[in-house]
């Protein structure tokens, strides 16, 4: 048999939103990485530079999205171990509430961040 | 009829010697994953700065940057995401059903790979002003 072993119950939504944002991230995080520590150093970022680049509709809407499918993934990934390490019961569905509020919370500062950072509106 | 194997769970860390390619690409996995959802609280806490104005993310960017410790620290969190990058696309192609019988080629490859491109970038990470 082939080594298959996945936290996921195959065929559910989470288990197919993991896959569809996984297929996004894997493009969008390495764009991040060269952006912004191989075409302009970290060391070297300033507000006005993030802003330039933030105010290009473009630009603007991957980060956000990337803002988005990274909080779902990484959230949906920790609960989807967490339940395969046996979380059950009370347990699980307060995990699962204090999960979906601390992505909530996430993506609303994330999103404020990144309206401070743009001229777009 | 295909023939199947008991392997015992991954969960049971203790059995760790036994442990095939498959289940340390699964650990190093939920690892990397671990790391970088905790690392996504704290870039958008650090880049939360730009709220109050250029003067103190420049200034918290700047200062940071200007660590030898977070340079390092920068290594580390790219290693860790270019391993959950290359192991999260052999994941793709393992639940396609394509490469199954070299899934644990294809997971030292990631690691080769992963080791590469960290290598090659230490010199840009750790390059530029520091205090």
């Amino acid at each position: 048999m082939a080594e298959h072993y996945s936290s996921f119950q195959r065929k559910g939504s989470r288990w197919l939103l993991q896959r569809i944002t996984a297929v996004f991230l894997v493009g969008v995080l390495a764009f991040h990485f060269m952006l912004l520590h191989f075409v302009n150093h970290a060391a070297e970022i300033t507000l006005a530079g993030t802003t330039a680049r933030m105010s290009s509709v473009g630009y603007f809407a991957t980060m956000w999205l990337f803002l988005v499918t990274a909080t779902f993934h990484g959230v949906n990934g920790v609960y989807n171990a967490l339940v395969n390490q046996g979380l059950d019961g009370t347990q699980k569905q307060a995990v699962k509430w204090l999960l979906v509020v601390a992505s909530v919370l996430l993506v609303a500062q994330g999103t404020r961040v990144a309206l401070a950072m743009t001229n777009l509106i | 009829m295909s023939q199947s194997y008991n392997r015992g769970t991954v969960e049971d860390f203790g059995r760790w010697r036994e442990f095939s390619a498959g289940m340390w690409a699964w650990i190093f996995h939920k690892f990397t994953g671990w790391v970088l959802v905790g690392y996504l609280f704290t870039h958008i806490a650090v880049l939360s700065t730009a709220i109050s104005g250029a003067e103190l993310y420049n200034g918290t960017l700047g200062g940071l940057e200007a660590l030898l410790v977070i340079r390092f620290l920068e290594v580390g969190l790219l290693a860790v995401a270019v391993f959950h990058i290359l192991n999260g696309l052999r994941l793709l192609f393992v639940d396609l059903g394509v490469g199954l019988e070299a899934q644990d080629k294809s997971f030292y490859a990631s690691m080769v790979l992963t080791g590469a491109i960290v290598v090659a970038s230490i010199p840009t990470f750790l390059g530029g002003k520091l205090v």
